[in-house]
């Protein structure tokens, strides 16, 4: 199940399918979901991840090399969603990847292997909406973003056609800087607040212990991704998971 | 002038972008819009490239080659006499009065030959915009001599080091870059790609060369010409040369994409013939994309950094599904041989992606008559590519040259060197 509004502040974090190698995700996500974290993104590597910095971007090239595709994606979700039922597995992925498998065909495969979510950062609202009765008859929730720019007309429609939580980012760029958490952020998630009672999920920018409890109380998700694969890049996955263990024992309640 | 369907050319086009672009791709298309129907834009426009661009280009008939070919009349569209050297800049002058009437200070921009990038680099400086141009790290070493001169003149030229290192991961980049600095800054995005309404804009200001075309056959030949023929990399010549054609089913529209090195995967870029590129979406639009059973984009390869794409205009993927438009390519040697051609024939020195045309209008040119006429679009000049050229056409005294002039510049930064630890 997916947050409640006003719930305690979860971690989301993040798998690149391939990376460092097929064999080792399985492994990795055990160690995540050991550490305490009940949300985690399946990203299916792209060869032109355009919203992602440097850290998630190497991560898909290694990815690709390693043989991380839409099918092995759905091979690794098959298991994982059987062997962790409480927690919930987000399809992360570019939008021509699903295109090309055929649209239709993959959210019957993501929703009959235990995916819950989807999150396409390519894919606008408009051409979103359309799908809205089928994900609903699957129970797959598109995760919509938000940006700092979006217009409030426009955070009305987006979040009207998000489903489980609304994906916020934090900042304007992309994946893998930092973030500022002051009252204009504050401003940010209260305008989006008007709008919906889904649960808010802030990404783009939460790089530590500091950052969480900054949002602690503000949000009921925070995605910590690109550090958490920067993590797995320079020590391994075993530490990687020790680290956000550690991090999940230290955040306030 | 072709008018999109809310974004769509047929099922290509559209706006696939990150959230946080949508704003400013609105803002560009209601500026757009707005002022696109109005003749006093228009006509500031044509100044513009009258006054700073020596515009129109002219229409030079190739008598002698035409004569050797013993087929149709064979004219060339002379884009390389433009400021800069290449129908770039028409582009970039119609962006920098859209950049001026935004109030923006910054503009990026991605280049693949880096004609592009040097005609950002110019309006930049004669706007006076701070420009940062994206470039793939090979093409970099391929045109080194426009990076040179983008510098030159006060750009920020960025080479990227991802993926296969040439124009598709420029491009990531550029909207990487684009998705921070959205709000103070103009992405001039510099073909007929992308999301919208870049197709449609990037056309609309590069129509002034068929505009052109269509009066001086007119005036020159006394008719439409029979077939128009333009290289296809990302498109923007070719719909420039096609655009004010596109109702006259008498004229016969050629696209020449690079057929490189043969037609197996990773060694060319034809994109519109069947069996090459198939639907994806990307890069922020729909089109035919080189791609994998995954939708990876695939890797390209072309003679001419300016062709080495992945993609193809969204509006050429339509008009040549539809026949309208008819997709044709030439290889790498087939392309040498068109320079030489020309060059020796009729002393015009081509851009390689230009030559594509060449290549490719030559080869239609001789199964025509004598009674028709061709006009082939020259997009660009081959003075950049003097490195490459001469790569293809190896001789000795100008490696030795190189050589030469590679001692007396580094005699001369040591003694500059020297000169500024003794002061």
């Amino acid at each position: 199940m997916f947050p409640k509004q006003n719930d305690a502040l979860q971690v989301m974090s993040h798998a690149v399918i391939g990376f460092p190698n097929l064999a080792e995700n399985e492994k990795a996500i055990d160690g995540l979901v050991a550490a305490g974290v009940n949300l985690i993104e399946l990203q299916v590597p792209f060869s032109d991840p355009v919203a992602d910095g440097h850290t998630l971007a190497n991560a898909c090239y290694d990815a690709l090399k390693q043989g991380g595709s839409v099918q092995a994606t759905l091979d690794l979700a098959e298991k994982v969603c059987a062997n962790h039922p409480d927690v919930n597995f987000i399809l992360m992925s570019y939008l021509n990847p699903l295109y090309r498998y055929g649209l239709q065909a993959l959210f019957d495969k993501a929703a009959a292997v235990g995916i819950k979510g989807l999150i396409i950062p390519d894919w606008p609202v408009e051409e979103v909406e359309p799908w809205l009765p089928t994900f609903d008859d699957l129970d797959l929730s598109p995760i919509m973003m938000v940006t700092p720019n979006t217009p409030a007309k426009r955070v009305e429609r987006i979040v009207n056609a998000s489903r489980g939580m609304v994906y916020v980012v934090s900042r304007m760029g992309v994946t893998g800087h930092e973030t500022e958490w002051g009252e204009a952020f504050e401003a940010y998630l209260k305008n989006i607040r008007v709008y919906t009672d889904l649960p808010l999920a802030v990404g783009f920018g939460v790089r530590s212990s500091d950052d969480l409890n900054a949002i602690t109380g503000k949000a009921e998700v925070a995605a910590f991704c690109s550090k958490y694969i920067e993590w797995q890049r320079h020590d391994g996955s075993d530490i990687a998971a020790e680290k956000m263990k550690t991090m999940i024992g230290e955040m306030k309640h | 002038m072709i008018r999109s369907n809310n974004g769509y050319f047929g099922e290509f086009g559209g706006r696939f972008v990150p959230e946080i672009l949508l704003p400013a791709l609105t803002e560009l298309e209601e500026l757009f819009f707005e002022l696109r129907d109005d003749p006093a834009f228009w006509q500031e426009y044509l100044t513009l490239t009258q006054e700073f661009s020596g515009r129109p280009t002219p229409l030079t008939p190739l008598r002698r080659l035409s004569e050797q070919l013993g087929g149709a009349q064979i004219w060339l569209k002379r884009e390389d006499l433009n400021h800069s050297g290449a129908h770039k800049i028409n582009n970039v002058l119609g962006q920098g009065l859209l950049v001026q009437r935004m109030g923006k200070k910054r503009v990026i921009a991605e280049t693949g030959a880096g004609q592009h990038g040097l005609a950002t680099a110019i309006m930049s400086a004669k706007l006076g915009l701070d420009a940062t141009i994206y470039m793939g790290a090979d093409d970099i070493e391929r045109q080194y001599s426009n990076v040179f001169w983008m510098r030159q003149l006060g750009a920020n030229v960025v080479g990227v080091e991802t993926g296969s290192r040439t124009l598709k991961e420029a491009l990531d980049e550029a909207l990487r870059d684009w998705a921070a600095s959205v709000e103070t800054t103009h992405y001039v995005l510099g073909t007929a790609c992308g999301p919208a309404p870049f197709p449609e804009l990037v056309s609309y200001f590069q129509s002034v060369i068929s505009q052109e075309i269509k009066q001086q056959s007119m005036t020159q030949i006394g008719k439409l010409p029979d077939e128009v023929v333009a290289c296809v990399g990302g498109g923007s010549n070719a719909m420039g040369a096609f655009s004010a054609f596109l109702d006259d089913s008498e004229v016969k529209l050629v696209g020449i994409e690079a057929g490189g090195l043969s037609l197996e995967d990773g060694q060319h870029s034809v994109r519109l013939l069947k069996g090459t590129g198939e639907p994806g979406i990307a890069q922020g639009y729909k089109t035919l994309f080189l791609q994998n059973d995954d939708g990876q984009l695939g890797e390209t390869h072309s003679i001419a950094a300016g062709l080495d794409y992945v993609g193809v205009s969204p509006i050429l993927a339509h008009l040549s599904q539809t026949g309208r438009v008819t997709p044709d390519s030439s290889s790498d040697t087939e392309v040498t041989d068109a320079f030489q051609l020309l060059m020796k024939t009729e002393g015009i020195i081509p851009a390689m992606e230009s030559a594509h045309a060449l290549a490719g209008g030559f080869k239609r040119a001789k199964t025509m008559n004598k009674n028709q006429h061709m006009v082939i679009n020259l997009s660009g000049r081959g003075d950049k590519d003097i490195f490459n050229i001469a790569r293809a056409f190896p001789q000795r005294d100008w490696t030795e040259f190189l050589q030469r002039e590679a001692e007396r510049s580094t005699d001369q930064i040591n003694a500059h060197l020297a000169t500024e630890l003794a002061g």
